[in-house]
């Protein structure tokens, strides 16, 4: 057992934790964050991806322990003062989710990848959902969000 | 081009959506199977078989009830002690010459011996996940190997190994459709007849939700609570209580909220969920259980699987005369629930497809094998059906040298011939395949299809065209009716009950469109309620599957508002002084005719009970349609084929969101796209070890796939409810397999390929186009 | 998962103390291999050392026609270094195509090349280009590297701090991604300079090889046409159900053909 201190959502947080513990279970189960979800045990599905200091990883392959001093944001902390960030706007606008389990980890990617490149081409969009896999859209609904969302956040940073 | 028809956005705290349900699902807050917690919970970990046929000679669980957590552990002989023996089973119909199906047993943990790999052995309970699974490490089990038989034809060999000792021939059942000796016939008269034998192949549903149950025992109510994922909770709970031991259905509580996706996958009751019963009841805890995706691909149950062969007679002027279907259906080695039915009575209901086929017959033949089960999974013998005929429609046009437009244009049932009853007895309801085909073409130019394809190859690729026509039948369902609980509060507030269970279709919006529209009060007023244990056991009705939602209990709901507005106005009758009569409805208020008295709905709620429960049935059917028309561009150098268009014009009758319905078809195209060019369940035929359980392994359809698709409409209005709708959710699916592989296969024509198998992996359609190059 | 201690190594030396004294110790880096790896139950260390956060492993540098980069330096810091985009912009290209973009933001040039993965993207580069492995010890050069199926020079106690890559010439890497995982199906790496021309495939067959054919027939001619008529040998080659050796012989050539026609601008 081992003691982590990070900070989740702006909030700070310690929890005893065996060391195998990973940190998605450290955020649906100690952190009790439960919008963060486990889909796959490969790496492959994305449906846990976070934030990790600003950059999207898939929290189903770090150790809580290795996350200690680091700030994570998951979905539920997405939304600032009751108001929903423009990837999250963007994708209810377009119907780009279904069953909504993939949606949490999708969200998360896409603001990741908006924030390193703000006005993706086509191919690029596809090649920054690699790390993500939905079942429900066929994805063609995903990718309008996505450039859905960069334009509102194009909109927003003007407007600021 | 697409998304020409978004529906209105909603606007529910601030924000705007496309569907209500949107706003806890894009926050993190929805709330999934494995997202049920109690704090006392125990946790389950099975251990499952790691080969695929052996006798159990021994279990030692003595070293793993050592380790520290470990609270119990169970195994076949508990579920033996209980009589939890026996999974529901759906097949009502009789089989060939009346015979019934022999139904095997299957404990819900394994008793003797083991079948297929991951079928399981024991469950270990703990304080937590990771302190049973270690013990599931510890737990000593000597098996007696067997042969294992992988492969269905190798199955209903004679002298094969047999799967249980009670079904000879490892065939649980056998059944037809149609007349035989008519099509002998037919065939024997035939000016052509063209033959083709396809493996519409095994691939897994793959819900992005892995399976997971929280399962308390109450002692005093001796009721069980159960959070699981579900379609439906009626279904979930008739099967949990038939498997165990046939207990009633009021001990069994199913409360579920969101379902991370289901097609057809999630309509079954696994053993796992009941093996916890037992725990649950014997420790006095509830029990949790989180399925890995291995696990997933292990043991919940596969789709399609099916091996047939389609025989088509035609006369000199090319109209088909005879359609004979030859079935293999791979069931695994048990029999689900619902497995046998789909792969048998949805194609036989649709053997013909869209054609005009006076004479009709269906073979079909279940076959049992050292594998996982195969359930319905999106289109549940639909797809598969229409695949078969649409793929030797196309090769029949390739061997007659003919369009295969005009093939097909020769052959669909005119629509003055609807409702049409087929040869194997269905009535097609109504459908305008000639006007609904022809839409699709001219939208496709598939007339200009030539210079595309002399444009591609300019760049060296490939360019094939393919189209493929199809009709399913829905609304049926295991309940003879459909029932909806509609109810309004002092806030002038709707709450509807339905047990037809949402996995991403949306009715929390399209429910309430519906009602928002007769009732003339805005969607956002009106609360959708699904899996709610108080009222769901009240309710009939069936489950989300098989295209039907939107047919039954979305019809119902229409049915529940009329049902409502009349009985508040006899409530508001009374309370205005006047006759029913003189009470008029309008967008929430109750006026007197005559006079300025009026009362609100939720003035009327809050001081009488404003409830309906209405209802609807469904079961003649209602068939959607479709043409799909998609174009491909194949890379002979590395096999790679890529989507270069694809058009759907679909019947589905009414529209209620057309956000909703398209979202439908993309998702459904794509899980079709997957099938047809990579997804694969693949068992190593010796061993019988999964290749492909995995998501590094089974390729899952990725963003980029399909590019981009054009959604259109050719509606037909169905008179089986009043608002004409048909139902969408399966229709990609049936409609897109064909279309891809004829293709592909028509791109791969200047090679003089005619047919290959799904999937069209680049490796697979590299290495056929070598082939035929090494041959010419 | 099995149990391990997991140890957060400040230092290097605290990382090689840890590792000479517990034999079944493993290190961590970006754990995008070993992770995965330790919850399928494959592998049972004691102990996890966690070096991804020793600074001394980091860091990208461009002195006197080397480029150093640190052995825990991120593939999305290769894949977005304007430095690395100058030096050797094939390298940078290899970087963004590995895995996916969570993956990129946690594993790590040290640990792929370590891992020897026969689908790996980096070990490709480091042998087209020869590139220099630097350890806690020494200097190993790529061609002495690579032994094959996740086999490499490094002794057990041996960590890798950084490698060093030539700055000359032209290179280009060209990928067919596994279907399903993303990995390799087959990948060429091409590097072009005044010595002569070197070709590295990965993923095709049991370790990353230098495919010689091509390699003399691109020194006569430098263009795609000069491969049109080699086959690469396929016996030795992998195979599944995603492929047949045949299939990544070929998938080698063409991704050989497009990696030059690439380098030559074509």
């Amino acid at each position: 057992m081992a003691k982590v201190e990070l900070t989740i959502n702006g909030k700070n947080h310690c929890f005893e934790v065996e060391d195998r513990t990973l940190l998605v279970n450290l955020i649906r189960d100690h952190a009790q964050l439960t919008g963060t979800h486990v889909g796959c045990d490969t790496s492959q599905c994305g449906a846990c991806t976070v934030h990790m200091n600003g950059e999207a990883i898939k929290s189903c392959t770090v150790f809580a322990l290795q996350a200690n001093g680091a700030q994570i944001t998951t979905i539920e902390g997405l939304a600032k003062n009751g108001k929903l960030h423009p990837v999250q706007q963007a994708f209810t606008q377009c119907h780009a989710l279904q069953c909504g389990f993939c949606t949490p980890g999708m969200i998360m990617s896409v603001a990741g990848l908006l924030k390193n490149n703000p006005k993706p081409t086509d191919e690029q969009i596809y090649h920054g959902l690699e790390g993500n896999l939905c079942r429900c859209t066929g994805y063609v609904n995903i990718v309008k969000a996505v450039k859905k969302s960069a334009e509102l956040l194009a909109t927003q940073k003007q407007s600021r | 081009m697409d998304q020409h028809h978004h529906s209105p956005l909603f606007t529910v705290d601030g924000a705007k959506l496309s569907r209500l349900e949107d706003l806890r699902l894009i926050t993190g807050k929805g709330r999934y199977a494995s997202d049920w917690n109690d704090p006392q919970q125990l946790h389950a970990c099975f251990l499952r078989a790691d080969r695929a046929h052996a006798n159990i000679v021994s279990i030692n669980t003595d070293k793993a009830l050592q380790h520290p957590g470990v609270k119990a552990i169970y195994t076949g002989a508990d579920a033996l002690a209980a009589g939890y023996l026996r999974s529901a089973n759906f097949l009502t119909f009789a089989g060939k010459d009346g015979m019934k199906a022999l139904v095997p047993d299957r404990p819900c943990l394994a008793i003797g011996k083991v079948r297929f790999v991951g079928d399981q052995v024991a469950m270990v309970v703990a304080q937590s996940h990771l302190a049973a699974q270690d013990a599931c490490d510890l737990i000593e089990v000597v098996y007696e190997d067997l042969p294992a038989v992988i492969d269905p034809v190798a199955a209903l060999q004679p002298g094969s190994v047999l799967i249980h000792d009670d079904i000879p021939g490892n065939s649980p059942f056998e059944a037809e459709a149609g007349n035989e000796a008519e099509v002998t016939q037919a065939i024997a008269k035939a000016a052509h007849v063209t033959k083709l034998s396809v493996d519409c192949t095994r691939v897994t549903a793959s819900p992005m939700e892995p399976r997971a149950a929280l399962i308390a025992y109450d002692k005093t109510t001796e009721q069980y609570t159960v959070h699981t994922p579900s379609q439906g909770v009626n279904m979930t709970r008739r099967q949990f209580a038939a498997y165990a031991n046939n207990m009633s259905e009021d001990k069994i509580r199913v409360e579920v909220e969101d379902v991370g996706g289901g097609f057809g996958q999630r309509s079954s009751v696994y053993p796992e969920y009941v093996a916890m019963m037992i725990a649950a009841k014997a420790l006095g805890h509830s029990i949790k259980w989180v399925s890995t995706r291995t696990e997933s691909f292990l043991t919940d149950t596969h789709g399609r699987g099916n091996l047939i062969t389609a025989t088509l007679a035609m006369d000199e002027n090319a109209q088909f005369t005879a359609l004979r279907i030859d079935w293999i259906t791979d069931m695994g080695a048990f029999l689900s629930p619902t497995g046998p039915v789909s792969h048998i009575r949805n194609p036989s209901t649709c053997l013909n497809g869209v054609y005009k086929i006076p004479a009709l017959y269906g073979h079909f033949k279940v076959a049992l094998t050292n594998t996982a089960l195969v359930a319905a999974y999106r289109g549940a013998g639909r797809p598969d059906i229409a695949y078969a005929i649409e793929r030797v429609v196309d090769t029949a046009a390739l061997e007659l040298n003919m369009n295969p437009a005009d093939l097909r244009r020769r052959n669909y049932i005119p629509a003055n011939e609807f409702p049409y009853k087929t040869a194997t007895g269905s009535v097609y309801e109504c459908a305008d395949l000639p006007t609904l085909s022809a839409k699709a073409l001219q939208l496709s130019d598939w007339s200009g299809f030539e210079a595309r394809r002399l444009s591609s190859l300019a760049k060296g690729k490939l360019r094939g065209i393919g189209m493929s026509t199809v009709i399913e039948g829905t609304g049926a369902g295991m309940y003879p009716k459909d029932e909806i609980e509609l109810s309004a509060n002092a806030a002038g507030e709707l709450t509807a009950h339905t047990v037809a269970h949402s996995q991403g279709q949306g009715h929390q919006t399209s429910f309430a469109m519906l009602i928002s529209d007769a009732m003339q009060i805005p969607v956002e007023k009106i609360k959708i309620k699904q899996g709610d244990p108080a009222r769901s056991p009240h309710i009939v009705g069936n489950h989300s599957g098989g295209s039907r939602s939107m047919v039954g209990a979305g019809t119902v709901c229409h049915l529940a508002a009329l049902k409502l507005i009349e009985a508040a106005k006899s409530l508001a009758a009374e309370d205005l002084g006047v006759e029913p009569s003189q009470v008029s409805y309008s967008k929430g208020v109750f006026q007197a005719a005559g006079s300025r008295k009026k009362i609100t709905l939720g003035e009327l709620a809050s001081k009488k009970t404003v409830s309906v429960k209405a209802e609807g049935a469904f079961s003649k059917q209602t068939f959607p349609n479709g043409s799909h028309i998609t174009e491909v561009e194949v890379d002979p150098e590395t096999g790679v084929s890529e989507i270069v268009s694809y058009l759907t014009v679909d019947d589905c009758g009414h529209v209620v969101s057309h956000t909703i319905v398209e979202g439908q078809v993309h998702g459904a195209v794509v899980q079709g796209l997957g099938q047809v060019f990579g997804e694969h369940i693949v068992y190593d035929k010796q061993t019988g070890q999964m290749i492909t359980a995995s998501f590094s392994d089974y390729v899952m359809p990725k963003a980029g796939d399909l590019k981009s698709i054009q959604v259109e409409e050719c509606p037909t209005m169905s008179k089986l409810g009043p608002l004409g709708i048909k139902g969408v959710g399966e229709a990609g699916c049936t409609a897109s397999l064909g279309a891809l592989v004829n293709a592909v296969v028509n791109a791969l024509h200047p090679y003089g390929i005619k047919h290959i198998d799904m999937p069209l992996t680049p490796a697979k359609v590299w290495a056929t186009i070598e082939q035929a190059k090494s041959q010419r | 998962m099995h149990a391990f201690s997991y140890v957060k190594a400040r230092t290097l030396k605290e990382a090689t103390d840890t590792l000479l004294a517990h034999s079944e110790a493993k290190l961590l880096a970006g754990g995008m291999t070993l992770i995965p790896t330790l919850k399928a139950r494959l592998a049972q260390p004691t102990h996890l050392i966690d070096i991804g956060g020793i600074e001394a492993l980091k860091g990208i540098s461009l002195k006197a026609g080397q480029l150093t980069i640190g052995a825990a330096t991120r593939h999305v810091e290769v894949a977005n270094s304007p430095v690395v985009k100058r030096a050797i912009p094939a390298l940078a290209y290899l970087a963004s195509q590995i895995g996916d973009p969570q993956v990129r933001n946690r594993g790590t040039m040290g640990g792929s090349l370590a891992n020897n993965d026969p689908a790996a993207d980096y070990p490709s580069a480091a042998l087209s280009l020869n590139a220099t492995i630097v350890t806690n010890r020494r200097e190993i050069v790529a061609d002495d590297f690579f032994q094959g199926l996740f086999t490499t020079a490094l002794d057990s106690d041996e960590i890798i701090t950084a490698v060093r890559w030539p700055v000359v010439g032209k290179s280009a890497y060209e990928k067919f991604p596994h279907p399903a995982s993303g990995y390799a199906m087959a990948g060429a790496f091409v590097a072009h300079n005044t010595k002569g021309t070197r070709v590295a495939i990965t993923g095709a067959g049991p370790g990353v090889f230098r495919w010689m054919e091509a390699e003399q027939a691109l020194g006569k001619k430098m263009n795609a046409k000069a491969l049109e008529a080699l086959q690469l040998e396929a016996a030795d080659l992998n195979e599944d159900m995603h492929g047949t050796k045949e299939y990544r012989a070929n998938l080698a050539k063409v991704m050989t053909k497009r990696a030059v026609a690439k380098l030559s601008g074509k």
